[in-house]
C-alpha cells in the first residue's frame, strides 16, 4: 500500500492502491497537477494518449503577453515531470474504463498502444526516418509538411524516441535493418493494464475547432487560408520552413488577414461561447509577424477584443502602436483569385458599409471546443458534463476542481476555455483539492 | 583549485539565439580557452534529451565543471544544477551564461555585435567556472504553518485548502468582519449563488477546522526571519501575539475604483452611481426599482470607468470582471423588475469564455448596446430635470445618439489596494499596474521573488471569483508542497566572513537587506558573522567591506576578477 500522508487515520478494511492519483492527460494542466502532488509526496501515474507529453503548449511559438518562447517555458516543466521520482508516465496510453468501487478505490483499466519501438533502447538518432519509404502528413506540424511512418513526433518531444505509425507502415523492414540499437519491434501488442488508484484528475484539455465546417471561409479549398495553429508552427523556433511562407506557392506573404472568432461565438457551428484565447494569440502572432516581416500589412478582423488578463490590454495597445490594423467587422465570405490571393467581403462597422479587401494569406483564429470523450470511460458513477459539454463543476465558485464524482477532480481546459496562466492556477487548485481528499482518506 | 576539465554547451534555443548569434563563431572563438575540455552546441539545452547527453558527457569525460550558454539564469539555473547533480558533479560547479536576453534578443538588430558579445560572455563564464568551488547546501527545519493575510473569500479558501492538506493556518483579517467585498454581494455571475451565502459557507468551513486560527481586527506589525521560519507579531485588538510561521499567502484583495468628482457627472449629479452601489440597489429593491423616490425605467451603464484609461490615467489595464458584472446586473434587473430598459455604453464587451452566454441573454432581453472610443466618451447632461446621455455610436457608423435616462451606472473596475505597511514588511514586488507581481505568469504564477511570500486573488490582478478561488487554492498547493517536508534546503551561495580580516565597522550590517549580519566575538574582539538562515546571497555586503573580509560563495572575488579579465581581454 502506498503511504498516505496522514498516518493517524487507519483504514478499517484492507485496500491496496497502486497509485495515489491517476492524472489523465499530460498537457500543461496534467503536468502541473502531477508535479504539485508529487512534490507533496504522493505517487502519481500520468497517462497521455499522444506519443509525447507536453500537450498543445509545447507546439506553440511564443506566448502572450510576455512573448517568451513557449518551448523555453514548457520544457523545464516537461523535463521535471519526466524525471520526478514520484511520477510514472505512460505515453500512447488511454483510460479504457474507470470503476469506482465500494471502498472508494478506483479500478482502472488502461490501454497502452504499441509504439513498435523499444522505448528504453531508442536513442532518438532518427536513422530510421532516413530509410522509411512511407511519407505522410505531419500532424505535429499541422500538416504543413510531411513526416515518415517511423518518426520522432517533434524535436523537443518527451520521451524523444521514435514510434511507428502502423496504419501508414508498409512493413518493409528498412527501419529495422537501419536501427543501430535494434529497438524496432514489430511484435509489440496492445496492452491492457489494470491498476487501482485512490483519486483521479481529469486534465484532458480541449479540441481545436476544425474550420472545414465553415464553408464560406474556404478552409481546405483555398490553399492560402490556414489556421492559427498552422501559423503558430510557421512562427515556432522549430518551424518547418524557417520562414513564414504561404502554402500555395511558397511566396512570402505581405498582406495577411486574421479572422477572429472562427468557430467561437457562433451558434451555426454549435459553439456559442468565446474561446478566451484567440484574440490574444492572434495579437501575439501579429506582433511576431511584424517582427519577421517588417514590410507586411497585418489586418485583424474582429467582433470584440477580449484583452482581459494581466498585461493583456497593454499588449493589445502595443500591437496597435506597432501598426497592426484592427478592423471591426465579421467576414461574410472569402473568394479566391487566380494568383491565390483572397478577397474578403465584410461589413466594416466603422463605415457601416459592405467592403471588400484583398489579402495574400488568411489566418483563421480557430477556437477551443470541449473534449468530452473521457466521460465514457467512467463506467458506474457518471462524470457529468455542463450544457457546453465541458466537465461539470457542481460547486463552481467554492470548489471549482470537484466534479460529480467524489474523488475525481478536474483541471484546466477540460472545464472551460482558458489561457495558460489560468490553466496553471486551475491545475494548482485541482492538486490542492486532491491532496485534501487524500489527506482525509480513510 | 582551478577546474581543468570544463564542458561548454552553446544553445541555439530553437532560433531564439542562433538566428542572431553565430553559434559556430562562438564555438571557434572559445575552443582554445584555458580548461575547456569539451565543447558542443545544442538545439535546446533544456530539453530532456540534451540534459541526458550532458549527464553522459560529464560522467564519460569526468568533467569537473560545466558552462551552459543559453538563456537567463532565472529560467534554467535549477535545471542545469539538476543535470550536474544527476551526473555526480557538484551543482555549484555549473555556470550559466545568458546569451539570449543579453545577446540575441537585446541586439537582434546587430548580429555581428551580438555574436561578439556572446563570445565575451561565454569566455567570462568559462573563467568563472574555472574558479568555481563545490558548495554544499544545509538543511534547516521549516514550520508547516502559513499566515494567510486577508479573510475575504479568497483568503478563506486558501486557509481551508491548506488546513485540508495538513498545514496549520493563521488567518489574519484587518477588518472586524470576514468575507471582504463578496460578503455583501447578492447574486453572483454565472451561478446566481448569493455572495453573502458563499462567504457564510466558507466561514462555516473555516470554523469547522481546528487547524485554522482566525484573527479579525488583526494586523501584522512585525516580521523577521525567512522561509520556513518567520517570526511575526500580530496585533489583535489591543493584544500582541507572537507567531511562528513558515510562509505567507497574501490575499488582500482589491479596492473598487472611486470615480473622480465630476467624472461622468459623478458627485455632481445625484443619479450617477457606481456599479457596486447599483447592485445594492437591485438587491434591496422589491417589485420596483426605486432610486431617490423615483421609479427607474431606463438605466445607462457606462463601461470601463477607471479601467483602460488613456495617457492621463494610471490604470491602463482591463479590470476583467466588470463587463460580465454589469451585464449580469442588467439581467438581474430584467428578472426582478418589469419594463426597465438597459442601455450599455461600452468599449467592446469582454464577456470571455462561458460568460458570453450572459451577454447573449441580455441581448435577448432587448438590452441595447452602444459602443464608444476613448476619444469620444459619452456626455452626461441635465436639461429640465432630466438626465441625457449622448454618444457617437461605433456600432452605427459613428452616428450621434442621445437619450434621456433615469439612472447612470458607472461600471467601475478594480484598483490595487493600498497596503504600504504590508508591502514594506514582506517586500512584495509591485508591478507597473501597482498590483502585486508574481515571479512568472506561467511557470510560477502564485510565487513572488521573496521566498515564502505567495500571492493569490485580486491583489495580483483583477479576477472574478472563480479565478480568485483557483489562484487561492493554487497558492495553497504550492506552499504546502514546500513546507510539508518539514525542512528547507538553504542555498549555499552565502556570504562568508573572514574574521581575521574583519574590523567590525558595521557597514555590512547596514547594507544587508535581510538582517543577516550579526556581531560575534573572535579572538577577543567583535567581528561580523552571517546568520545563514537569513542570508540570501544577494552580495550587498561584499562591496561595502573596506578590508575585503567578505566573500560570496559562488561569486568569489577570484571568480569575479577572472570574469573581468576575460571581458576586458
Amino acid at each position: 500500500m502506498e503511504a498516505t500522508k496522514n498516518d493517524n487515520i487507519i483504514s478499517t478494511e484492507e485496500r491496496v492502491a497502486d497509485y495515489d492519483v491517476l492524472v489523465v492527460g499530460a498537457g500543461i494542466a496534467g503536468e502541473e497537477s502531477a508535479l504539485k502532488l508529487a512534490d507533496m509526496g504522493y505517487k502519481v501515474l500520468l497517462i497521455e494518449r499522444e506519443p509525447s507529453i507536453g500537450g498543445k503548449m509545447i507546439l506553440l511559438s511564443k506566448v502572450f503577453p510576455t512573448l517568451d518562447c513557449a518551448a523555453c517555458i514548457t520544457t523545464p516543466k516537461v523535463s521535471e515531470t519526466a524525471r520526478h521520482p514520484n511520477i510514472t508516465i505512460l505515453t500512447l496510453t488511454e483510460a479504457e474504463s474507470i470503476i469506482k468501487e465500494e471502498n472508494n478505490l478506483f479500478s482502472v483499466t488502461l490501454k497502452k498502444h504499441p509504439r513498435y519501438v523499444a522505448e528504453n533502447d531508442c536513442t532518438g538518432c532518427q536513422e530510421c526516418e532516413t530509410v522509411c519509404p512511407s511519407v505522410v502528413k505531419d500532424q505535429f506540424q499541422f500538416n504543413l509538411v510531411a513526416r515518415k511512418a517511423v518518426y520522432i513526433p517533434f524535436n523537443i518531444a518527451n520521451p524523444r524516441v521514435a514510434l511507428i505509425d502502423i496504419e501508414n507502415c508498409t512493413l518493409c523492414g528498412a527501419c529495422e535493418q537501419k536501427c543501430p540499437s535494434n529497438c524496432i519491434d514489430f511484435t509489440q501488442k496492445e496492452e491492457l493494464i489494470n491498476i487501482k488508484v485512490k483519486s483521479v484528475i481529469v486534465a484532458t484539455g480541449f479540441k481545436l475547432f476544425d474550420p472545414i465546417s465553415i464553408e464560406r471561409y474556404g478552409y481546405g479549398k483555398y490553399k492560402n487560408v490556414i489556421t492559427s495553429m498552422q501559423m503558430e508552427r510557421e512562427l515556432a523556433p522549430t518551424r518547418p520552413f524557417n520562414h513564414v511562407l504561404r502554402p500555395s506557392d511558397g511566396k512570402v506573404p505581405d498582406k495577411i488577414a486574421y479572422i477572429f472568432c472562427a468557430g467561437s461565438r457562433d451558434h451555426t457551428v454549435g459553439n456559442p461561447i468565446c474561446s478566451q484565447v484567440c484574440c490574444m494569440y492572434s495579437t501575439k502572432q501579429a506582433q511576431l509577424l511584424m517582427g519577421a516581416l517588417p514590410m507586411a500589412d497585418i489586418s485583424l478582423y474582429y467582433i470584440n477584443i477580449r484583452a482581459f488578463g494581466k498585461g493583456f490590454n497593454e499588449f493589445y495597445m502595443q500591437a496597435k502602436d506597432m501598426g497592426a490594423n484592427y478592423v471591426k467587422g465579421k467576414i461574410g465570405s472569402i473568394s479566391e483569385k487566380e494568383n491565390g490571393n483572397l478577397i474578403l467581403r465584410y461589413e466594416d462597422i466603422n463605415t457601416g458599409k459592405v467592403t471588400e479587401k484583398e489579402h495574400d494569406l488568411v489566418v483563421l483564429s480557430v477556437g477551443l471546443l470541449a473534449n468530452p470523450e473521457i466521460t465514457k470511460v467512467f463506467k458506474n458513477e457518471k462524470l457529468e458534463l455542463d450544457a457546453l459539454k465541458y466537465i461539470k463543476q457542481p460547486d463552481l465558485l467554492q470548489s471549482p476542481a470537484t466534479t460529480s464524482i467524489k474523488g475525481v477532480f478536474v483541471a484546466g481546459t477540460a472545464t472551460a476555455p482558458m489561457d495558460i496562466p489560468d490553466t496553471i492556477m486551475s491545475a494548482g487548485a485541482a492538486a490542492s483539492e486532491t491532496s485534501g481528499y487524500l489527506n482525509q482518506w480513510s | 583549485m582551478t577546474k581543468k576539465k570544463i564542458g561548454v554547451y552553446v544553445c541555439h534555443c530553437g532560433g531564439n539565439i542562433s538566428d542572431y548569434v553565430d553559434i559556430e563563431k562562438v564555438k571557434e572563438a572559445v575552443k582554445d580557452e584555458a580548461n575547456v575540455y569539451l565543447l558542443k552546441n545544442t538545439l535546446f539545452a533544456c530539453s530532456d534529451s540534451s540534459q541526458k547527453e550532458m549527464v553522459a558527457d560529464i560522467q564519460a569525460n569526468e568533467l569537473d565543471a560545466i558552462v551552459v550558454a543559453s538563456c537567463s539564469p532565472k529560467l534554467h539555473v535549477p535545471t542545469f544544477r539538476g543535470v550536474a547533480q544527476r551526473a555526480g558533479m557538484n551543482p555549484y560547479n555549473y555556470v550559466q551564461v545568458n546569451i539570449r536576453e543579453q545577446s540575441s534578443w537585446a541586439h537582434s538588430d546587430n548580429p555581428i555585435g551580438a555574436t561578439e558579445k556572446a563570445i565575451l560572455l561565454v569566455k567570462a563564464g568559462i573563467a568563472r567556472a574555472s574558479e568555481s568551488e563545490a558548495l554544499t547546501s544545509s538543511k534547516i527545519p521549516a514550520a508547516n504553518v502559513v499566515a494567510v493575510i486577508g479573510a475575504g473569500v479568497g483568503g478563506m479558501r486558501s486557509a481551508i485548502a491548506l488546513a485540508d492538506m495538513g498545514t496549520e493556518v493563521y488567518l489574519i483579517e484587518k477588518e472586524k468582519n470576514i468575507g471582504g467585498h463578496v460578503a455583501s454581494f447578492g447574486p453572483l455571475f454565472t451561478t446566481d449563488k448569493l455572495g453573502s451565502e458563499l462567504s457564510a459557507n466558507l466561514f462555516a468551513e473555516v470554523k469547522k477546522r481546528a487547524n485554522i486560527k482566525l484573527f479579525t481586527n488583526a494586523e501584522m506589525i512585525e516580521k523577521k526571519g525567512s522561509i520556513g521560519n518567520f517570526d511575526i507579531q500580530v496585533k489583535v485588538d489591543d493584544e500582541v501575539l507572537p507567531l511562528h510561521v513558515g510562509a505567507f499567502v497574501v490575499n488582500t484583495g482589491f479596492d473598487s475604483y472611486q470615480p473622480q468628482q465630476g467624472e461622468y457627472g459623478f458627485g455632481e449629479q445625484v443619479n450617477v452611481i457606481t456599479l457596486p452601489e447599483f447592485k445594492k440597489l437591485i438587491d434591496n429593491s422589491t417589485d420596483k426599482l426605486i432610486f431617490n423616490g423615483k421609479t427607474i425605467k431606463k438605466v445607462a451603464y457606462i463601461y470601463c470607468v477607471g479601467s483602460r484609461q488613456d495617457d492621463e490615467g494610471d490604470n491602463k489595464y482591463c479590470s476583467r470582471f466588470c463587463c460580465t458584472a454589469a451585464i449580469h446586473a442588467s439581467v438581474q434587473v430584467n428578472k426582478k423588475f418589469k419594463n426597465v430598459t438597459n442601455l450599455h455604453f461600452n468599449r467592446g464587451i469582454r464577456t470571455y469564455g462561458k460568460q458570453e452566454l450572459l451577454y447573449e441573454e441580455s441581448s435577448r432581453n432587448g438590452d441595447i448596446y452602444l459602443q464608444f472610443n476613448l476619444d469620444s466618451i459619452p456626455e452626461i447632461t441635465q436639461q429640465g430635470g432630466k438626465t441625457f446621455v449622448k454618444v457617437k455610436d461605433i456600432l452605427s457608423a459613428g452616428k450621434e445618439v442621445e437619450t434621456d435616462v433615469d439612472l447612470v451606472v458607472l461600471v467601475t473596475g478594480m484598483v490595487p489596494r493600498k497596503n504600504d505597511l504590508l508591502v514594506k514588511q514582506l517586500k512584495i514586488p509591485v508591478g507597473r499596474d501597482n498590483f502585486f507581481n508574481e515571479i512568472h505568469m506561467k511557470l510560477r504564477p502564485v510565487e513572488t521573488v521573496i521566498d515564502g511570500v505567495l500571492i493569490a486573488g485580486t491583489c495580483q490582478s483583477p479576477k472574478n471569483i472563480l479565478e480568485t478561488m483557483n489562484s487561492s487554492m493554487a497558492a495553497a498547493a504550492k506552499i504546502n508542497s514546500v513546507l510539508t517536508k518539514g525542512e528547507m534546503t538553504l542555498d549555499p551561495t552565502l556570504a562568508k566572513i573572514n574574521p581575521s580580516q574583519c574590523t567590525w565597522c558595521g557597514k555590512c550590517a547596514e547594507a544587508c537587506p535581510f538582517d543577516a549580519i550579526v556581531q560575534t566575538e573572535f579572538e577577543g574582539r567583535m567581528v561580523a558573522k552571517i546568520n545563514e538562515a537569513n542570508c540570501k546571497g544577494c552580495g550587498m555586503c561584499t562591496p561595502v567591506c573596506p578590508t575585503d573580509a567578505i566573500d560570496l560563495a559562488g561569486f568569489t572575488n577570484a571568480q569575479i576578477e577572472g570574469m573581468i579579465d576575460a571581458l576586458a581581454e
